[in-house]
């Protein structure tokens, strides 16, 4: 009977990820250090690749990237932190209504609410333009194909991935120490920082990390709401692999992008312990 | 008590305008799709439902919705199976590695989905592999795999190894414990996960983007529409693609609630 099955039930998810997760990465690694505009893995293996990476200019569309993932993590956490407060604090039916009101969207495909963003912003007769004239007679500009509509593109698409992962956090704050620190004499402001960000930390933690991690590779907003206002570091590399024809030039960049993102969730994850986050 | 009042209309209002922000783009696409035109001035002169009666009768309406079809099946089949496994290793059973387990299987969760896509556009390319829908499946398996065995593994943590020992001593075969004890256990966790394998295979477009090849599946097909060749099918579209992913989860709940009763 105490046979250990663990390795066993682990075994097929894991291979699975290693032929279709592990594997492509190592192939884009090695594609990397193939010389510039070769199809070939045979290849006398390189650095060219990333050496023209940063001397053609490839490190502004990264650098978009980064940015427009900073900002939208930075704002997502700041709307997202009084949100789950007063959700957490007013839980019920309506706080569980809502709840499940804000997760829905993240089941209708982002092409979807993008195009819808698109159209409420179109200049003069998109739906806010348009029904601000027509009914106000207010003539507004538009925002559409700004790097602005971009990074609210992306807040809108990220936010509940903020929102979830904190207000798992935020239910790990025991209103009772919460209660002792104020008879304390603790202030808002003491009792947020000495209190209720470190407790909430895991849950906000993993949130910002998928915030920041989620954007960094997002090209869809960029594309139908920033339209060529900016380029981001997917569509850099799609332009690479397909258009030009480079696919060790596209791979190099692949590859910083994928050390980026290891370099922000591995030491994140190795803190966090996952079995006491998800068995609340 | 006025002060607390103020508080109280304030956080109303917030939670309201979050909602708000988050559904106007949702019924910005209803009421364009209510229009025909392919340049729209909104207020619509014409409000009509032409653009759907189009869209129902196009070819590209229905194969679209096939491919997406058949992806989000396939998906939930790897996800259920690879997933419930999965999640016995995760949080089911104790053992030697595990923690490693727990931690490499939610990387793909925490990794840009569009770069996910490429790596695995260029890695079938090299491999020789034609890229088309049954690679838009496997893309999309890497991310929903980890993400259902997360779910299941919610649902596992809260269960009692002790039900299946005292089964055994009660003298239950194997086969008696797993289909009496342990999947009617197991049974919310693989039901919720296939609704979000479903629905996230449905939706995705970062993935098939770029490893779906010829095959469109629906969001590929609205957001290259979207960016040229617009046409009012686009709105139309969009709006029966995710009511026909609405009605599917709608219909599921039912079911499952008549069944519960049953």
């Amino acid at each position: 009977m105490r046979t250990r099955p663990g390795p066993w039930l682990a075994a097929p998810t894991a291979l699975f990820l290693l032929a279709f997760f592990a594997m492509p990465l190592l192939i884009v690694s090695w594609y990397s250090l193939m010389p510039p505009r070769t199809f070939s893995m045979l290849g006398a293996p390189t650095l060219a690749n990333y050496a023209a990476a940063f001397s053609d200019g490839y490190e502004k569309p990264l650098l978009w990237s980064m940015l427009g993932a900073t900002l939208t993590t930075l704002i997502c956490a700041l709307m997202a932190w009084p949100t789950a407060k007063i959700l957490h604090a007013h839980a019920g039916r309506a706080a569980s209504i809502i709840t499940a009101l804000i997760a829905l969207p993240i089941f209708i495909s982002e092409s979807v609410r993008l195009f819808g963003f698109s159209m409420f912003l179109l200049p003069r007769g998109g739906i806010l333009a348009g029904s601000l004239n027509a009914w106000f007679d207010i003539q507004i500009g538009s925002i559409l194909n700004t790097r602005l509509a971009a990074l609210l593109g992306m807040i809108y698409v990220y936010f509940p991935f903020m929102l979830f992962p904190l207000l798992l956090g935020v239910s790990l704050i025991p209103e009772d120490r919460l209660e002792a620190a104020r008879d304390l004499g603790a202030g808002r402001w003491a009792l947020f920082r000495e209190i209720e960000l470190p407790l909430a930390a895991p849950g906000l933690m993993i949130g910002a990390l998928l915030t920041f991690v989620l954007c960094l590779g997002a090209n869809a907003e960029a594309a139908i709401l920033g339209g060529r206002a900016v380029t981001v570091i997917s569509a850099a590399i799609e332009q690479r692999f397909s258009y030009a024809q480079d696919w060790p030039m596209g791979a190099a960049l692949t590859v910083i992008v994928i050390l980026v993102t290891a370099a922000v969730v591995w030491p994140v994850l190795r803190r966090v312990d996952l079995n006491r986050i998800i068995q609340r | 008590m006025i002060r607390d009042r103020h508080v109280r209309y304030l956080k109303a209002v917030w939670i309201g305008t979050i909602i708000l922000l988050l559904y106007i783009p949702i019924v910005s696409v209803v009421l364009v799709s209510l229009a025909n035109t392919r340049y729209m001035r909104f207020p619509h002169r014409v409000w009509s439902l032409d653009a759907y009666r189009e869209a129902v009768d196009s070819f590209t309406t229905w194969s679209i919705h096939l491919v997406s079809l058949q992806m989000a099946l396939c998906v939930v089949i790897m996800a259920v199976v690879l997933g419930t496994l999965g999640a016995m290793a995760f949080a089911r059973y104790d053992w030697h590695g595990r923690s490693v387990f727990q931690r490499l299987i939610v990387l793909p969760i925490f990794f840009p989905q569009p770069v996910l896509g490429l790596a695995l556009l260029l890695s079938f390319s090299a491999l020789g592999i034609t890229p088309g829908w049954k690679t838009a499946v496997i893309a999309h398996a890497v991310w929903i795999v980890p993400i259902v065995t997360l779910v299941i593994s919610i649902r596992l943590f809260g269960y009692d190894v002790a039900q299946e020992e005292a089964a055994f001593d009660l003298g239950a075969s194997r086969w008696q414990v797993a289909r009496e004890v342990t999947f009617p256990a197991l049974w919310p966790g693989i039901f919720s996960g296939a609704l979000f394998a479903f629905l996230l295979s449905w939706s995705n477009l970062p993935l098939s983007i770029f490893t779906s090849g010829a095959d469109t599946p629906l969001p590929v097909w609205l957001f290259s529409r979207t960016a040229t060749n617009y046409s009012p099918l686009v709105p139309a579209v969009a709006v029966i693609g995710t009511v026909i992913s609405a009605l599917l989860v709608i219909l599921l709940l039912v079911l499952r609630r008549l069944f519960r009763r049953a």
